[in-house]
């Protein structure tokens, strides 16, 4: 006889059905499920008490010493609003944050926008900042900068540090080669060859990991003569395409420089810390790098070496050529529209724009100011030649929002880095890839 | 005829007591799975349920969420770089499969053996495993760094400079860097996994053996190897799916690059869904449309093993 362990059930015994179970498993669920979404919820109301807060989200490392410092000043002034600083180590780890906080409808009142501004102000997420500040708010800002985080009439973010590169060189290294600044990017190739044989220096450090996207650009508006063609590429209007002879010009310009051994061997696998070091350990004779060197510089350099380096413009096509390279302001700051204490948020936006505590921040963090009265005071000798470029109009776009943009370009360069496949093909790979990426 | 009715009655009783016991019972039942379950619904059943729609919709993170249909699985058919990063997955799942499944077992037969000094050479290979993938991969990349790196350093300081190279840099070197930090981490995990299985094979297997006249590599090959058979299924099917979804390790190292010369699908469907690394607008539904293919592949995996085992158990039975 087979023994059952278990005693069979008649049929006919009353007992919770299985569907009765599961359903009662879900309402379980969505209890489980309901003090996260509660906490979710709550985050964008006001705590401590009668206390208004205003959420503040950057990866702006380089005033990190100074935002508490200005938060401590702004709750001190207005006693009922409570700014909540959260800052970043870097763009890899914002960007996942913020667009999670986005697509959970909870956004921080302020955040910095990244490259995500425009798509985010048409979606309703941003705040018209044109309308909440006002005309003659933003009229002290550069253009480039207001231009950047506009459309349609609308403007969704505000300049924070504003950028442009340069070619950051060692006097010291110079005169033991006997070389001169270069004017032209043929001048690079000579002299980095003179540098490498009369002292055995990396001519050029350059970082390619991840891919260096800002190198590329200037090369393109440097072919075209023109500061608009980077936009219209970017958003495919007036028949722009990737895949064009300015484009390709600019590729190959890039690809001989490459060649030509003028940056440190594996650039692909060097990173700005790594590049910045060998720069101001004196293993290499210049660097091409974004404004923001002066602060890496003071922070992690040598005393010595940053009394001892120099910059240049970024090198011409041609003799008597503009210097074409970037002027915009990829540190921004926008301000949430779906929150109920915005007007808190342009509180301290107003605050921290003020022209003499936003002067002052600005020159003690060694930054690029993004307003005019900022730029016009800035004290570090080295930015304040840095600034007096994009002032005086060679300044181009280096930020690409459109949809792929970025991903394409980077595979870009990092496949003539890797000397895998000619301009030409680079050029009809960008174009193919923005247009794969605009169908997603 | 007074005593059949009250026997009837007593049974009739019992039949009803013991129905409402079991009704008890398995109302008991319910309640003590009803946590897992429901955790089960909020943070698996109904996130899986969520994603395959997405998949199927396209959506930015931000905005109404679009339903088009099959599209994303077709965009995926027609993307370059989706199709590198499902080789380069396929390749690493394959060869750290190998390779993380055949050392582990042959160390373990070693230290089987009875080396001197085993149990500090078992601690030393376990210890990276217990150091999480985010910090490996820094630390390796650390020592790849093709300047400063001691790697290269060590290569030049017993004069094989000339193999110094940018080993995450260079598209050939950079997946073959990243598998030997992925056995480096987890050899000394599958050693000790199969180590413990040596222990439950019955010492007469061996002595039978070696009295038909089989010799050490002939022990290993029909008596040890088949007796693991069930434990290799476990590790071979650890090792597929850690590699078909790998991620941590690769995105710390390379990122991807350079040029998506490491491009799995992990790091690929973060990016796309994120935008995190080159900064492109995100692509939620499309990155969930890759998140899927991934989830295919594992439970191939998954399946996979399960006939394995089944096998081994049928084989041994």
């Amino acid at each position: 006889m087979k023994m059952n362990a278990v005693p069979r059930i008649p049929e006919q015994t009353p007992s919770l059905s299985r569907r009765t179970f599961l359903g009662f498993s879900a309402a379980s669920a969505a209890l489980v499920a309901f003090p996260a979404l509660l906490s979710a919820c709550s985050s964008d109301s006001s705590s401590g008490g009668k206390k208004t807060t205003v959420r503040f989200w950057t990866w702006y490392t380089q005033q990190k010493d100074e935002f508490p410092k200005l938060i401590a000043a702004f709750e001190k002034a207005n006693p009922t609003i409570h700014i909540e600083n959260r800052l970043f180590g870097g763009p890899n780890d914002y960007l996942p944050a913020m667009q999670a906080a986005v697509s959970a409808g909870d956004p921080p009142e302020i955040f910095a926008p990244h490259v995500y501004a425009l798509e985010y102000g048409k979606a309703g997420v941003l705040a018209d900042l044109k309308q909440e500040l006002g005309e003659s708010f933003l009229s002290d800002f550069f253009d480039s900068a207001n231009q950047e985080y506009t459309t349609g009439g609308k403007q969704y973010g505000l300049g924070w540090m504003a950028q442009t590169f340069g070619l950051y060189y060692n006097p010291d290294i110079f005169a033991r080669a006997g070389v001169q600044v270069p004017e032209t990017w043929d001048d690079l190739i000579t002299i980095s060859q003179t540098i490498k044989q009369k002292t055995g220096l990396i001519p050029c450090a350059f970082a390619n990991n991840p891919a260096n996207t800002d190198f590329l650009f200037p090369f393109i508006t440097q072919a075209a003569d023109d500061p608009t063609l980077l936009l219209k590429l970017d958003a495919q209007t007036d028949g722009a395409s990737w895949n064009s002879p300015y484009v390709v010009q600019g590729l190959q310009k890039m690809d001989t420089i490459i060649k030509a051994g003028v940056f440190n061997p594996n650039s692909s696998g060097v990173q700005t810390p790594q590049a910045e070091a060998s720069f101001y350990n004196g293993q290499a004779a210049m660097m091409f790098q974004g404004s923001w060197g002066p602060q890496d510089f003071a922070q992690n350099a040598p005393a010595s070496f940053v009394k001892l380096y120099k910059v240049a413009k970024t090198p011409a096509l041609a003799k008597g050529g503009k210097h074409w390279c970037a002027n915009q302001a990829g540190a921004g700051l926008s301000v949430s529209a779906l929150s109920k204490n915005k007007a808190a948020a342009i509180e301290f936006i107003k605050f921290l724009y003020d022209p003499t505590r936003y002067t002052s921040t600005m020159n003690t963090t060694n930054s690029m100011p993004a307003t005019k009265s900022a730029a016009a005071q800035v004290q570090d000798p080295i930015l304040k030649d840095m600034t007096s470029w994009l002032i005086n109009g060679e300044g181009s776009p280096h930020i690409m929002f459109g949809k792929g943009t970025n991903d394409a370009v980077s595979s870009a360069v990092d496949a003539i880095f890797a000397g895998t496949v000619t301009p030409q093909q680079a050029a009809a790979n960008i174009q193919d890839s923005v247009k794969r990426a605009q169908g997603r | 005829m007074g005593t059949i009715a009250v026997a009837t009655v007593s049974t009739r009783r019992r039949r009803s007591s013991s129905r409402t016991d079991a009704a008890i019972e398995r109302r008991w039942g319910y309640a003590f799975i009803l946590p897992t379950v429901a955790f089960f619904i909020a943070f698996v059943a109904y996130p899986f349920i969520r994603a395959a729609y997405l998949s199927l919709s396209r959506w930015a993170g931000y905005g109404t969420v679009e339903f088009v249909g099959f599209h994303n699985f077709v965009a995926l058919t027609q993307d370059p770089i989706f199709w590198q990063a499902l080789r380069t997955t396929i390749l690493y799942t394959a060869i750290t499969t190998v390779v993380q499944t055949a050392l582990p077992l042959l160390l373990a037969v070693l230290l089987n053996a009875g080396w001197r000094g085993g149990v500090l050479f078992r601690t030393v290979v376990f210890l990276p495993a217990v150091v999480s993938f985010v910090v490996s991969g820094i630390l390796w990349q650390m020592i790849y760094e093709p300047n400063f790196g001691l790697l290269n350093r060590a290569l030049r300081a017993v004069g094989l400079g000339g193999l110094a190279q940018g080993w995450l840099a260079n598209g050939t070197t950079a997946l073959p860097a990243i598998m030997f930090v992925s056995l480096w981490m987890s050899l000394g995990l599958f050693m000790l996994i199969y180590f413990a299985g040596m222990q439950g094979i019955n010492p007469n297997l061996y002595e039978a053996a070696r009295l038909d006249g089989a010799n050490s590599w002939q022990q290993l090959r029909y008596v040890t190897v088949p007796m693991l058979r069930p434990i290799t299924a476990v590790v071979v099917t650890l090792n597929m799916i850690s590699g078909l979804k790998v991620f941590d390790i690769v995105y710390t190292m390379t990122g991807g690059g350079p040029n998506h010369a490491t491009e799995v699908l992990g790091t690929y469907l973060y990016s796309i869904a994120f935008g995190s690394r080159t900064a492109s607008i995100p692509a939620i539904g499309y990155g969930t449309a890759v998140s899927m293919v991934v989830f295919v592949l594992a439970m191939g995996a998954v399946l996979f093993q399960n006939w394995w085992t089944r096998k081994a158990r049928d084989e041994r039975d």
